[in-house]
């Protein structure tokens, strides 16, 4: 053991308080709750500590051997600090939101227990320098995540976290076999020498092999494209805590793996990049449009983690391409990962309040509950215009970063006279999500916030300051508060995380500052709200609305149901096709070595039997020939005749008379005698 | 040090197995306190043996010129033996409460505490022809435990074990003929073989085809298909039985012996490489898939769980069959750590049948509250079992898949694709359970477990003991890990 003790403190001090929280709350329920909120704080203090301490220039790290097998590597440089304070926030905030959240739940021990152990196993991933390492606190967040997320037990629920576990296991699985593939090309994991041990490889084939399946564990948990179908399900199905977890950071503990692999392994690598926008272009674009047609509140915010996961893979993509020019793409997708994180760890606590409060979620149910509460419209409000864009909120510098490097590839790309049509038709796609985030996010804040409900509006807009208590008010302020800090001050804070963060992906900053207001920047985001207003205007309050027969205006759910990957395709693969032949030759099988035993029994039994037949045969041979002894004829069963009256009869005619007396014993053993006198005589002379 | 004293924890446990009818035990106390001094001195006979191993060999009987009964201690009998001695006792303190369900407790502990001695006779044999005699005295003495219930399915089962296991030793006598006539007259176990690995020709293949022969003929104890057929239907004997023997002695006897004929006899630099070794491994693989394939089918617990040491016992098969030192480090690892797994699985089954009469998965749901401490167990077990990391099974099937990895040929490299979808596999037919009974659903009727509860110590502490002992190696298995890889590469 050698390092700093603090990297093992951050990732099992959670876990520590876990278990005492559960013994805690075997006695006391109140006093688990207080617990959970100091393990939470003492956290986000030790994970801000250390991050002070890296942003002054020290970098930490921490061995242990021996720990499950291959060792544990703990290392914390920028970026590993910066998001496990993130996460550290999130938790905090969580934990301190779901003590009213899940006050008149069922099994809250379980839910604390697990909700800290999932904090452990994240700071885990994202301090593990080593893949074995990453891997093991993966694998860990997945399955106690599993347990966050079918927490109510409902039928939705367990269905969706039977769809989350199956990718988390299968996504694992396929992972470890690309780590065994890397492992034995390269001879190492530890992500600070996999670089140059990756360019030491020949076969890049192999690597890439290695690499998208590696890719394909990361990438489910961020909900990737084609990975993503247990996202749009588990979101909704889980308590608003969790979603916002799952949203904020387990998706983000994805996203680490994926820069691994795409900066560790496949560094400045053209074709690792092609692929990895495209994935990211699709992601990005289908995540829009699902959110853009859910009709639930939940399901549009999961959408909408969905697209952006696409966007941050889009920056993911462009660093590949741009190659030793990537500084822009470096800093918008490190930076679109933390804006992401705190503004969907916002609008989930938000929808959770709704949700506390009305316990329903779908958009004519939950229409006109913010309108007379101001506190939550604000605080939607800034998770709102930070998720589309708006200039002076977080998400516009990111989104901006994000789209510069695009132009400036198309720019690179026109210099050398190649094509660019592809790339114009990204930068358009970029946009248009964009438009459509814009789209589906004002379709929530209209329906929640603006519009009157027509059904049961006293219910619904009841205006009681009782709708959520002052911790959770807390809980949700401060990380909105945070929004547009960072948002209105980017030299400050965009700045200093980037530079914080960049060395992890091995990028530089850009060769001049950025002017994230200037005209060119703000044109890209005046583009995407104008083609969100067309999107709002001229589909949402068009198409997906009707009128119903008292006249209202309500949403209608347009989504076609069959069109769903899972459904479609995965599930029947995987409970009918694959288990149909498993099953089909499994039986095969069975059936063919039972009867090859049956066979083998059959065959030693014939031939014992062949093997005593002629045996009885040669004995019934050599008794009628040599021995001169025959078979008794049986009597007549009908025939009645004594015993002693048989015996006599049949000694009479076999000779037993004589052989069976005690004369012809005696004679016998007087021949034996004579012959071992002889013999010893013999024996004796003869010496 | 004596090596005489070998004979020790191998005679005493007959002796005691043997005369136990004879005591007329009237009280269940007297008997377990009979049964439980007689296995307990074993055991620490064993561990003292262990600590202190004893070199040279002791020859119990001369049967020809070269051959002889005669015994040992090496590297590989100190981990089957370290396994072994360990499990009993706790095996015997579960079966003390099980058998009072089940009855004849005479009959059941005197074969119950034969079967230790000579098991411990497997592990401990110096050469082929003594191991290939303990190896059939097992079969024998296990059969009435089999049979313990005497009904119609458990003597066909029994017949069907009689059957395979019979079959499996003729074939691999014939094997051990192939050997005695090619190779070494004194048939004794040597690290890397007794057989000249350079011969050619026609010899070469005569020996090839005699490995083949008692890989499957030791094969059918470690239930490699297609003759696994025993092994799922000798569930129906009481579960101390199945949980120690159908997952561990018995089992694990199949798989050591395929262990002393692959390095010990025949020799990795005759086999690797050949076609004997390629058609071992695929056949390995094969079963792993089948196995795990079936148990999820399988509803019955107890047939799920066999399915699932099927499949379990050819990862281990598997490592062997790559004929590497690190191939060999995996499969011992697993050996000893699906010991430890399977064993709790088994006592988790028995426990719920013993208490509530319950024997298919469908009808667990919501147990979780009813029995914590027992579902808690399994669940480690499942997850120890899959190979979530932090448990023992991971660390297995990481050095299994990393050792077919490194020999970075294309069938091994299938074989770590088998383990990835056999986990996937087994993650799918204990999680099942798992989830089942302690997610229930919001809409499950709580009365349905009202008489639900976890049985008493006898049965709990075995399973404490084992869950403790399962997450301490899998936090610090190189402890053990280092251990196997000397043993593996013939250092111990």
């Amino acid at each position: 053991m050698r390092g700093n003790i603090l990297l093992p403190v951050l990732v099992f001090w959670p876990i520590a308080g876990a278990l005492i929280g559960y013994g805690i709350g075997r006695k006391r329920k109140a006093a688990r709750d207080y617990f959970a909120a100091f393990v939470g704080v003492t956290e986000l203090l030790l994970a801000a500590f250390t991050l002070y301490q890296v942003a002054a220039g020290e970098e930490m790290s921490f061995f242990l051997p021996y720990f499950c097998d291959q060792g544990l590597y703990l290392k914390l440089d920028g970026f590993r600090a910066l998001h496990g304070a993130v996460a550290a926030l999130v938790w905090v905030t969580t934990t301190v939101f779901s003590r009213e959240y899940l006050q008149n739940c069922r099994n809250r021990n379980r839910y604390y227990l697990f909700t800290l152990l999932t904090c452990g196993a994240t700071m885990g991933v994202f301090l593990s320098v080593d893949l074995f390492t990453t891997f093991i606190f993966f694998e860990i967040m997945s399955f106690t995540s599993y347990v966050l997320v079918i927490h109510d037990e409902t039928p939705e629920a367990m269905r969706a976290g039977e769809t989350y576990v199956a990718v988390a296991v299968i996504g694992g699985m396929v992972m470890l076999m690309g780590l065994f593939l890397l492992r034995q090309m390269t001879g190492t994991l530890n992500m600070e020498e996999l670089l140059s041990a990756c360019e030491a490889v020949t076969d890049k084939g192999r690597l890439y092999l290695a690499g998208a399946l590696i890719l394909f564990g990361f990438g489910a948990k961020a909900g990737m494209y084609p990975l993503h179908v247990w996202l749009p399900r588990t979101y909704p199905a889980a308590p608003a805590p969790a979603s916002a977890i799952l949203s904020a950071i387990l998706s983000k503990a994805g996203v680490f793996g994926v820069l691994v692999v795409s900066c560790d392994i496949f560094l400045h690598d053209s074709l690792w990049g092609s692929v990895m926008l495209a994935i990211g272009v699709i992601t990005m674009f289908l995540g829009a449009v699902i959110a853009v047609f859910a009709m639930d509140l939940k399901r549009t915010l999961a959408g909408s983690s969905m697209s952006q996961i696409g966007f941050i893979l889009v920056g993911v993509g462009m660093q590949g391409l741009l190659g030793h020019h990537n500084s822009l793409a470096v800093w918008g997708t490190l930076l679109h990962m933390v804006n992401h994180s705190l503004i969907k760890l916002v609008l989930f606590l938000a929808a959770g309040v709704v949700y506390m409060n009305l316990h329903r979620l779908d958009l004519n149910g939950i229409r006109g509950f913010g309108r007379n509460k101001p506190l939550l419209k604000v605080i939607f409000l800034t998770g709102y215009l930070g998720v589309i864009g708006m200039p002076l909120w977080n998400g516009y510098i990111s989104k901006t970063l994000l789209h510069e490097s695009i132009v400036e590839y198309i720019e690179i790309l026109a210099e050398a006279g190649l094509s660019i049509g592809v790339f114009k038709a990204v930068e358009w796609i970029f946009l248009f999500s964009g438009g459509l985030t814009a789209a589906y996010m004002t379709k929530l804040f209209v329906a929640v916030f603006c519009e009157k409900n027509p059904c049961h509006a006293e219910e619904t807009e009841a205006s009681d300051k009782s709708y959520m208590n002052r911790s959770s008010a807390l809980a949700l302020g401060i990380p909105a508060l945070l929004i547009p800090l960072i948002g209105v001050l980017p030299q400050v804070f965009m700045v200093g995380m980037a530079k914080l963060g960049q060395g992890f992906v091995h990028g530089e900053a850009p060769a001049h500052a950025i002017a994230f207001f200037s005209w060119t920047n703000l044109k890209g985001a005046l583009i995407s709200l104008a083609i969100g207003a067309a999107v709002y205007f001229g589909f949402i309050r068009t198409c997906l609305m009707k009128t119903d027969e008292n006249g209202n205006r309500v949403y209608v759910d347009r989504w076609p149901g069959w069109l769903d990957l899972e459904y479609l395709v995965y599930r029947p693969l995987v409970q009918k096709a694959l288990p149909a032949l498993g099953g089909f030759l499994g039986v095969i099988c069975d059936r063919i070595a039972e009867p090859v035993g049956a066979a083998l029994l059959f065959l030693g039994a014939f031939a014992s039997r062949l093997a005593g037949v002629l045996t009885d045969g040669l004995h019934a041979v050599l008794m009628g020939t040599l021995l001169r002894k025959r078979g008794i004829p049986e009597t007549n069963p009908g025939d009645f005749e004594p015993g002693s009256m048989i015996n006599r009869v049949r000694m009479s005619r076999t000779g037993q008379r004589i052989t069976g007396s005690f004369s012809f014993g005696l004679l016998l053993f007087g021949v034996g005698f004579c012959i071992a006198m002889f013999y010893l005589i013999f024996v004796l002379l003869g010496r | 040090m004596n090596a005489g004293l070998i004979l020790i924890p191998i005679l005493l446990p007959v002796a005691a197995g043997a005369c136990l009818p004879l005591f007329h035990f009237k009280e269940r106390k007297a008997r377990e306190r009979y049964v439980t001094a007689a296995v307990l001195a074993t055991s620490l006979a064993l561990l003292f043996l262990i600590l202190n191993r004893p070199e040279g060999v002791i020859t119990l009987l001369p049967l020809t010129e070269d051959l002889s009964i005669a015994f040992r201690m090496d590297g590989l009998s100190c981990v089957f033996l370290g396994l072994v001695g360990f499990l009993w006792p706790l095996a015997s303190c579960y079966a003390f409460e099980y058998i009072k369900h089940e009855g004849m407790d005479d009959k059941f502990f005197s074969f119950y505490t034969m079967t230790y001695g000579v098991t411990v006779g497997i592990a401990a044999s110096a050469n082929l022809i003594t191991m290939y005699l303990c190896y059939e005295l097992l079969t024998l003495v296990t059969l009435p435990l089999v049979m313990h219930a005497m009904n119609n399915r458990a003597v066909a089962a029994g017949r069907k074990y009689l059957a395979y296991s019979i079959g499996g030793a003729a074939l691999a006598f014939a094997g051990i003929m192939i050997l005695y006539v090619y190779g070494d007259k004194s048939l004794t176990f040597v690290y890397g073989g007794f057989v000249n690995p350079a011969v050619n020709g026609g010899e070469r293949d005569i020996l090839l085809a005699g490995y083949l022969l008692t890989f499957f003929g030791f094969g059918v104890k470690a239930a490699v298909f297609p003759f696994h057929g025993w092994l799922p239907s000798a569930g129906v004997a009481p579960t101390p039985v199945t949980a120690l023997l159908h997952a561990v002695a018995v089992v694990k006897a199949g798989v050591f012996a395929i262990m002393r004929s692959t390095f010990y006899c025949f020799g990795t630099g005759l086999l690797a490489g050949t076609w004997a070794q390629e058609a071992a491994m695929i056949f390995a693989m094969a079963t792993i898939l089948f196995g795990s394939a079936m148990a999820w089918r399988d509803l019955h617990i107890k047939r799920r769980l066999a399915y699932s040491t099927v499949s379990n016992l050819s990862y281990i098969v598997f490592g062997v069959t790559l004929m590497t030192p690190a191939g060999f480090t995996g499969a011992l690892c697993h050996m000893i750590f699906h010991g430890l797994m399977k064993i709790t699985l088994f006592f988790c089954a028995g426990a719920v049948m013993y208490k509530t009469h319950r024997e298919y998965v469908t009808e667990l749901d919501g147990f979780g509250a009813g029995m914590p401490v027992t579902f808690a167990a399994f669940t480690i077990a499942s997850l120890a079992l899959t190979g979530v990391p932090l448990l023992p099974g991971f660390i297995s099937k990481w050095s299994l898949a990393t050792a077919a990895a490194s020999t970075g040929e294309p069938l091994a490299f299938a074989g770590v694709l088998v383990l990835l979808a056999s986990a996937v596999l087994t993650a799918a037919y204990l999680f099942t359970v798992v989830v089942r009974a302690y997610f229930p659903g919001v809409s499950f009727d709580r009365a349905k477990i009202a008489d639900v509860r976890d049985p008493n110590w006898y049965m709990c502490v075995p399973l404490g003991i084992l869950c403790g002992t399962m997450v301490f190696l899998g936090l610090c298995s190189p402890l053990l890990t280092n251990l196997l890889a000397q043993v593996a590469g013939g250092l111990v």
